[in-house]
């Protein structure tokens, strides 16, 4: 297996949002920077296709006083994420500047001449979030990233990180169309692979890839993270999302009506006239409302725009185009539905995997060199590209300041990694990622689904690792790609595996965890829940945030 | 399954190859009609429809179980 070695100041590992944003402001401080990307920058991850909704605090129009801003944005779903809320505060203190950025940059920020704020807030409260036009964000950022010299390199998956456990040296990826392995001596890495996708069943389980983040965001760098010693948060706290059902896309606070009953009544209290300003929060508040009236005998749910005004039709369609949704448009077309006429059925999606590599304000990680930023750590628009900037100014700082690091000692990790893969390349039967996949979706969903309790847990907890034994000694691979979707999913197994461990120790009720050996909400866990590696054994603590 | 290509508009300059992120099109050779390799794996976000500079060279199509759910009037 051909092998490569380069160095750099600062390595991005994903170049979505967060790690072109993180690319950007590390080259344009001097640093020499490298984004490796899995795909193609021009059009992976979740901003690939478009958003539309960028959560910002204007103090001229929200007030001096931050923390009222961030007290209403914590009441909708961003509530479900539990960090410190210093975190916020130097979002906030940042998001505006990037804003204007963005601008500047050529992506439309304003809508008609001035800022729009609409979705995600409540009736009659302050309005959180401004509207862009996002579809050619990723074109522009690339472009941005480039003319600062930043290198990108497409078709690079990052797979380990170098280093002991204090402090990064490097990290070494693969490339998923040759077979070549590439070694990074990098005085910093920025962790940007976003959210982890694929471990649980999607709402199609017979097509694995119908899933509104895209494929290939597997938790990548989460489980790199841990592996080399990083602290992750609350893994075991599942999210869950509301959207059209069977086509899964994001992108509730888009649409512009009213969510009902099959009778027409409203589901919930907020609206009852489809509203542009607001969507219907119900969605936001209650993320299982579509599951339990379809449980309770009351559904299915629709989103109802049948008495959208004209001019509000025309603007939630020129939205819709830029949140990611022009595929859902195209087949809408093609079969003839016309949400003037036709109500569509929304589902409670999937859980999926919750979740943080744990970093403090200057996106820094508990390892010296070694940065999280976007899903990765907490995530939407506003966080990834805020948090993008800041990790690429410390990590640029903080490489001015120390020297080329070695990476003599990390000899044996290399090997261990070409190894593997060239072992899964050999192995003549098998079984596929796609095989290991499935039954790794099967006992997420089956063992740390929706309800749990111990002996669930220590039952699945076991079977999870036997899959992961065979995975790792039988998974075979026709070519790069296939390797890249094994080594995904052994990344998925190390994931799945933290869901189980953490699981296990939350001895409560609370959100999506829910044990019914404890059913109650004990306040006193109000806390983070932490999980790290120490002499190859994980230490579970619980901490203030 | 998606996406298809139409052989006799396809100019064969590869923009949808490289643009997609999940490598759907994984082995396809530079010069030649893109291959649909791991059609599975397509996510449905059409960036290979949009890149590609010749209307109605490519299409996806919608998986059956994918298909939205609705009302009719
Ligand atoms: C359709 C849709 C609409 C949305 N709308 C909004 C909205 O309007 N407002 C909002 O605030 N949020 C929205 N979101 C969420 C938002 O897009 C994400 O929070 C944001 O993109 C996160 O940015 P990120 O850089 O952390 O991750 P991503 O943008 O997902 O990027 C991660 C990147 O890492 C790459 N990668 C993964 N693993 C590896 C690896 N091992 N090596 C190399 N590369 C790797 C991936 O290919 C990807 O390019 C939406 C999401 C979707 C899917
Ligand atoms: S982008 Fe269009 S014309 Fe170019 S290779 Fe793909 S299908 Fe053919």
């Amino acid at each position: 297996m051909e092998e490569e070695f380069l160095e750099c100041d600062v390595l991005c590992a994903g170049g979505g949002i967060a790690g072109l944003m993180a690319a950007i402001r590390a080259a344009e401080l001097g640093a020499k920077v490298i984004v490796v990307e899995k795909g193609n920058v021009k059009y992976s991850g979740c901003g690939r296709s478009g958003n539309d909704h960028f959560e910002t605090y204007i103090p001229e129009i929200h007030g001096r006083d931050m923390d009222v801003f961030i007290d209403e944005l914590l009441r909708t779903a961003k509530g479900e994420i539990l960090i410190g809320r210093e975190i916020y505060h130097t979002q906030f203190a940042k998001a505006f500047d990037i804003v204007q950025l963005w601008e500047k940059w050529g992506i439309p920020m304003k809508y008609k001449g001035k800022w729009e704020f609409a979705g995600h807030s409540f009736p009659g409260r302050a309005m959180t979030h401004i509207k862009y036009e996002g579809r050619l964000q990723k074109t522009i950022l690339e472009r941005e990233a480039l003319e600062r010299g930043a290198q990108i390199m497409n078709r690079v998956m990052a797979i380990d990180l170098l280093g002991n456990g204090k402090k990064i040296c490097g990290a070494i990826a693969t490339h998923t169309r040759e077979d070549k392995l590439i070694i990074f001596k990098a005085k910093t890495v920025i962790l940007a692979t976003g959210k982890c996708s694929r471990l649980y069943p999607s709402l199609t389980p017979g097509w694995m890839f119908n899933d509104p983040h895209g494929g290939v965001q597997t938790g990548d760098g989460r489980a790199m993270a841990f592996r080399a010693g990083a602290e992750l948060q609350n893994v075991e706290m599942p999210q869950r999302h509301i959207g059209p059902k069977y086509f899964t896309k994001f992108g509730q606070a888009t649409w512009i009506g009213v969510l009902k009953d099959p009778h027409g009544k409203p589901v919930g209290p907020f609206v009852t006239k489809p509203d542009r300003r607001y969507g219907d929060m119900i969605m936001e508040v209650n993320k299982e409302v579509a599951e339990e009236y379809g449980r309770s005998g009351k559904g299915p749910v629709y989103m109802d725009c049948t008495d959208i005004t004209k001019e509000d039709y025309e603007y939630m369609m020129h939205w819709m185009k830029h949140e990611g949704n022009i595929s859902l448009l195209d087949h809408m077309k093609e079969e003839g539905i016309d949400l003037r006429k036709n109500p569509v059925e929304f589902a409670t999606y999937p859980l999926r995997c919750g979740g943080l590599i744990v970093t403090n304000t200057k996106a820094e990680t508990n390892i010296r060199g070694l940065y999280a930023a976007g899903d990765e750590a907490f995530g939407d628009i506003s966080a990834a590209a805020t948090f993008g900037w800041i990790s690429g100014e410390n990590a640029a700082a903080y490489a001015e300041s120390t020297e080329v690091p070695s990476i003599k000692n990390e000899k044996d990790k290399i090997d261990e990694n070409k190894r593997r893969i060239v072992q899964i390349r050999n192995r003549e039967c098998g079984p596929d990622w796609e095989e290991a996949n499935i039954a790794l979706q099967q006992v997420m969903n089956d063992y740390a689904g929706s309800v749990r309790n111990e002996a669930l847990l220590k039952q699945g907890l076991s079977h999870l690792r036997r899959l992961k034994e065979k995975a790792k000694t039988l998974l075979i691979a026709r070519n790069p790609h296939e390797i890249g979707r094994c080594l995904e999913v052994l990344n998925m197994l190390d994931i799945g595996e933290l869901v189980f461990l953490m699981a296990l120790n939350r001895k409560e009720t609370r959100g999506l965890h829910v044990r019914p050996d404890y059913p109650f909400t004990n306040p006193v866990l109000d806390q983070a829940h932490v999980i790290r590696m120490k002499k190859n054994k994980s230490v579970i603590e619980w901490r203030n945030y | 399954m998606p996406p298809i290509i139409d052989l006799n508009k396809c100019i064969k300059c590869g923009q949808c190859v490289d643009i997609c992120t999940e490598d759907v099109f994984y082995g396809s050779k530079e010069g030649e009609v893109p291959t649909v390799t791991y059609p599975k794996e397509c996510v449905h976000f059409s960036g290979c429809v949009y890149v590609c500079p010749v209307p109605g060279a490519i299409r996806l199509r919608f998986p059956l179980p994918i298909l939205l759910v609705y009302k009719p009037e």
